[in-house]
């Protein structure tokens, strides 16, 4: 079977059998690097990479893995950003009250436009999550009370941890951005893993067949949606207190559609698909910045590209593993792994 | 009332625009079941083709002719190249969606490149004054541009309903292969198809830049979601339904600028699509279809 | 065997990319200064603008011996007109220890996202157009070339009420930091004159449809529109007013001042007043040359923002002669103390860094610029 894999299975094959070794490899380094690294700025972008990593695999959880394709997550996104931002600079509570209050919320809200809207199929669905998009966005523009409207919220503070502010300079802001990942990367890996990933997938290969099965679509569906927007609202309290300024403009249909195009290129339905794509279409730009006029017509290009010829992603695709059963199912007794 | 009145006429004349966008999303769905996200940025493209051709001196219909028919060739283009070979491979549908995303965003960036971003002029296409009745001043224009709409689409639904090809458009529209077995050529249809809608959205286009006078890149897309709006509010895939529904569309936009104030008249065609979607998904004028299993 | 390769291609890629990335050490040659804004994206004609402008002045000195013997490098770099892009192009900059300052950005959001990295890191902005009313207390090493909004819109509200003898006046903001700020300053300074306001209407950037708006103004009697946009908006506005109402009069903020203005509305610009620091084509020697030199270089008019992208550069460079070296800190003490005899008037900076201007009015007559004395 190994000879007839293309170029990306051979590579997927490569990390998902050797995964053992290959995750504590990649976290020592990952632990280590900004100790090497002396430039702020090569760390900034890795921070970057970082959120946008938790927001794909936000993202990459409802339309990877369970097959709805939402084109708002930049509202949930914007959403957490806000919560945190207000409720730090009105009530003066730490970035480690706030965030999880935020992400919370976000996935309130997740719930409230889950609950009507999932029952809506394919375009439907989509159309509608970018029109809740952009109404986020106008509450956002419009209720100067709250918000400040056009002024946005300035001098959020940086996550202060134990008296000591969380900033770049002190790598701080970098590890904080590591727990972030590593938690959104375990709780996702362990829905995907369980019962309800399977569900999930089901659910995303043939919404009736897994009806029929006993699979209670709605339920699921929903549950993704409102981890989903949990976690993309942390990564949104997590960019408030890093930039420190946030308006209605940081968060529009545009941050939608990166996202997006990270989960579409990284890999639909994978844990490792969002960390390619992010790293890919987030350093790019860095590096080809005199190609920036065409930014958004790569972008474009990758969705049309992508779709065309590996909708699965680069990393996307069968698992080529072998499964290995949950630890407390029984197994069968000749010996044959299944 | 006078107000009331004055906003009506602002509202229905912004309405048969949107009615004009929407019936290429209409079109478009009615046969393929998709949702062409690019069609906003097609508009836009055909403004920038009819001003472009207009500063060489072509003349006002050689020149709008002329960007009528390659702004048609650019939706034949579209689907050609990005949609036809997913039909072939019998993709689910949002790839395709996916795929207008992507194209819409290549067209629209494109433009800008080209074109550059700022707004560029765009002459007056009718200059005859405004007259008064009942305390409401009309534009002569305003009257012109609701009338060439009119006549358009009139046009388009006697070619979908009176002619050959608009039968086969209806065939296909109700059973791909049916049609096909019928002796129907399927992609030169959808082909003829999207050739009408890029045509469309050209005229829309023309004819917004010659009422405001500006012509941008971004265009496109607030426009397009609107008359995306409009189109689901109608029933997607029905002609009449989408001129109602911008009609419908343009007179709340206009009311909720009037009454509640300029910056919240973005938010509702969203919130009337969101409404729509949630409670009567087949519009206005749909019909609820079943899906056998 | 295979993985291994590949292994070995991503690091070595990876290694070159990164390395790629060492910021430019500081260069005993040359003296290097940033300007940063909108390169690419819907303003980007903006951006191109500060660029050609910086770049002009940089020329004029270069040529001229350059400064402190040394030649004026100019380097780009492109915001996207994105907070988020903003902060990371500062982060770029101030790891640059060879760039003595830098000119930007454009938007107050993205200048916002921005200025606690150059605060932070000690590097001298000006923004020559940022109009958020905070903008310039983010911190010492943070100056604002462009109007303070409580100024321009006095002499706004001066024109209106004086000038042009209105009665009834209705506002038109965008709902920007900039456009609901001054909208309310003005409205307040209005009512302080003992004028009034019977209509204010708000409408999001990039509208172009301003029939409901108009027709609400009209139904107010309102005889005079204070327009808190830029030229995108004014324009159309205009236009479709004057359609309505051929006799109304309107007000606009030197940031619409542009060629883009009448380019685009063409015969509906006739008598739009402005409060102008910078008037292109007035006598001043000093403007005439600076004008001209950006016209044959660039083949456009130099609008008010580009005028102080211009200034905030020579600024700079007359700073750093007069302080003697290239030297942050020293620039930024004494920026607070220069008097520089500017194409948009003489410029100084107050305590918390922003620049005082004095206005003249200036009106649009036979597809021109007119000054009004």
């Amino acid at each position: 079977m190994r000879n007839t894999l293309g170029v990306f299975s051979r590579v997927r094959l490569f990390i998902d059998s050797r995964r053992a070794i290959m995750l504590p490899v990649a976290i020592a380094v990952l632990l280590v690097l900004p100790l090497i690294i002396q430039s702020q700025y090569i760390l900034r972008i890795m921070v970057m990479i970082g959120v946008y990593s938790v927001l794909a695999l936000s993202l990459n959880l409802v339309t990877g893995y369970t097959g709805q394709v939402s084109l708002g997550h930049a509202a949930f996104y914007a959403i957490g950003a806000y919560t945190s931002a207000l409720l730090s600079t009105k009530l003066g509570l730490n970035f480690f009250v706030t965030a999880p209050l935020a992400a919370v919320f976000a996935g309130i809200c997740g719930l409230m436009l889950g609950l009507p809207t999932l029952r809506l199929t394919g375009s439907y669905l989509s159309i509608t999550t970018m029109g809740f998009c952009e109404v986020v966005r106008m509450v956002l523009l419009n209720w100067e009370s709250l918000t400040n409207g056009p002024l946005g919220i300035q001098k959020i503070p940086k996550p202060m941890f134990f008296g000591t502010p969380l900033n770049l300079a002190n790598r701080g802001l970098y590890y904080l951005m590591l727990a972030m990942v590593g938690i959104t990367a375990y709780c996702i890996h362990a829905i995907v893993r369980s019962n309800t990933g399977r569900a999930l997938t089901a659910i995303r290969d043939d919404e009736l067949a897994a009806t029929m099965m006993g699979v209670r679509a709605m339920r699921h569906k929903v549950l993704a949606f409102v981890v989903s927007a949990f976690f993309s609202g942390l990564a949104g309290a997590f960019y408030a207190h890093m930039i420190n300024y946030i308006d209605p403009n940081t968060f529009t249909f545009d941050t939608s559609i990166v996202i997006l195009s990270i989960v579409i290129m990284g890999g639909m339905g994978t844990m490792t698909g969002p960390f390619l794509g992010s790293v890919l279409l987030i350093s790019f730009p860095e590096i080809l910045r005199f190609m920036a006029e065409y930014r958004f017509v790569v972008y474009g290009a990758i969705l049309v590209i992508m779709m065309r010829f590996r909708p699965q992603g680069f990393l996307g695709g069968q698992q080529l593993t072998s499964y290995r059963l949950p630890k407390h199912v029984v197994r069968p007794v000749s010996g044959r792994e299944n | 009332m006078d107000m009331v009145l004055q906003q009506i006429i602002n509202g229905l004349t912004l309405g048969i625009i949107y009615a004009l966008v929407a019936v290429g999303y209409s079109l478009v769905f009615g046969i393929l079941r998709l949702i062409n996200f690019s069609h906003g940025s097609v508009y836009a493209f055909g403004a920038h083709i009819s001003m472009l051709f207009i500063g060489f001196n072509f003349g006002l219909v050689p020149a709008i002719t002329a960007s009528v028919v390659i702004t048609g060739l650019l939706g034949v283009f579209i689907d050609k190249t990005g949609l036809e070979p997913l039909r072939k491979k019998k993709s689910k549908g949002i790839s395709a969606l996916i795929t207008t995303i992507g194209i819409s965003y290549i067209i629209q960036n494109l433009l800008m490149i080209v074109f550059g971003s700022q707004t560029k002029f765009f002459p007056k296409l009718f200059d005859y004054g405004n007259f008064t009745v009942a305390g409401t001043v009309v534009g002569i224009r305003q009257i012109v541009i609701f009338a060439i709409a009119l006549l358009l689409l009139a046009v388009l639904t006697f070619v979908v309903n009176h002619t050959k090809v608009g039968l086969a458009m209806k065939a296909i529209e109700q059973n791909q292969k049916a049609a096909h077995l019928m002796g129907i050529n399927v992609n030169s249809v959808i082909t003829f198809t999207f050739f009408l809608g890029g045509s469309s959205a050209a005229i829309a286009g023309t004819l917004i830049a010659g009422y405001y006078q500006m012509v941008y890149p971004v265009m496109g897309f607030m426009v397009g979601l609107k008359a995306f709006a409009a189109a689901v509010l109608g029933g997607i895939g029905i002609l009449y339904g989408s001129i109602i529904g911008g009609l419908f569309i343009g007179l709340s936009e206009t009311f909720a600028a009037t009454y509640l104030g300029g910056s919240y008249r973005d938010a509702i065609a969203f919130l009337i699509l969101i409404i729509v979607l949630l409670f009567k998904p087949s519009g206005l004028f749909g019909k609820k279809t079943i899906t056998k299993v | 065997m295979k993985g291994k390769k590949v292994l070995l291609a991503f690091a070595l890629i990876g290694g070159a990319v990164f390395s790629s990335f060492a910021g430019g050490a500081s260069d005993g040659k040359e003296i290097k200064i940033a300007v940063a804004a909108p390169m690419t994206g819907d303003f980007a004609e903006y951006g191109i603008g500060f660029k050609n402008a910086v770049q002009l002045m940089a020329d004029d000195w270069n040529a001229k011996g350059g400064l402190l013997g040394k030649q004026i490098k100019v380097i780009v770099y492109d915001d996207k007109n994105n907070g988020e892009e903003g902060a990371t192009v500062a982060e770029k900059i101030v790891s640059d220890k060879g760039i003595v300052a830098v000119i930007g950005h454009f938007a107050s959001g993205v200048c916002l996202a921005a200025a606690p990295k150059y605060q932070e890191s000690g590097v001298p902005e000006i923004s020559p157009s940022a109009s958020h009313p905070k903008y310039s207390e983010v911190g010492d090493y943070i100056f604002r070339n462009n109007t303070v909004i409580s100024i321009e819109s006095a002499a706004g509200v001066n024109i209106a009420l004086n000038t042009l003898q209105a009665k009834n006046i209705g506002i038109l903001s965008v709902k920007t930091d900039w456009g609901t700020s001054t909208a309310g300053i003005t409205k307040k300074i209005v009512a302080d004159k003992g004028g009034k306001v019977v209509a204010h209407e708000e409408l999001v950037d990039g509208t172009v449809d301003f029939a409901p708006a108009i027709s609400k103004m009209q139904a107010a009697g309102v005889d005079c529109v204070i327009v808190v946009a830029m030229y995108n908006v004014l324009a159309p506005f205009a236009s479709q007013y004057k359609a309505v109402n051929p006799a109304i009069k309107l007000v606009g903020f030197s940031n619409a001042y542009s060629e883009q203005l009448i380019a685009l509305a063409k015969d509906s610009a006739e008598g739009i007043h402005f409060p102008a620091a910078f008037f292109h084509s007035g006598d001043d020697p000093q403007v005439r040359k600076f004008v001209d030199s950006y016209k044959a270089k660039y083949n456009t008019t130099p609008s008010s923002l580009t005028a102080q992208a211009y200034d905030s550069a020579g600024i700079i460079f007359e700073s750093i002669k007069a302080v003697g070296k290239a030297d942050r800190k020293a620039l930024r003490d004494y920026l607070y103390k220069i008097q520089y005899p500017g194409v948009t008037g003489m410029t100084s900076f107050n305590s918390i860094g922003d620049a005082q201007k004095v206005f003249n009015t200036v009106t649009i007559k036979g597809g021109k610029f007119v000054l009004v004395k």
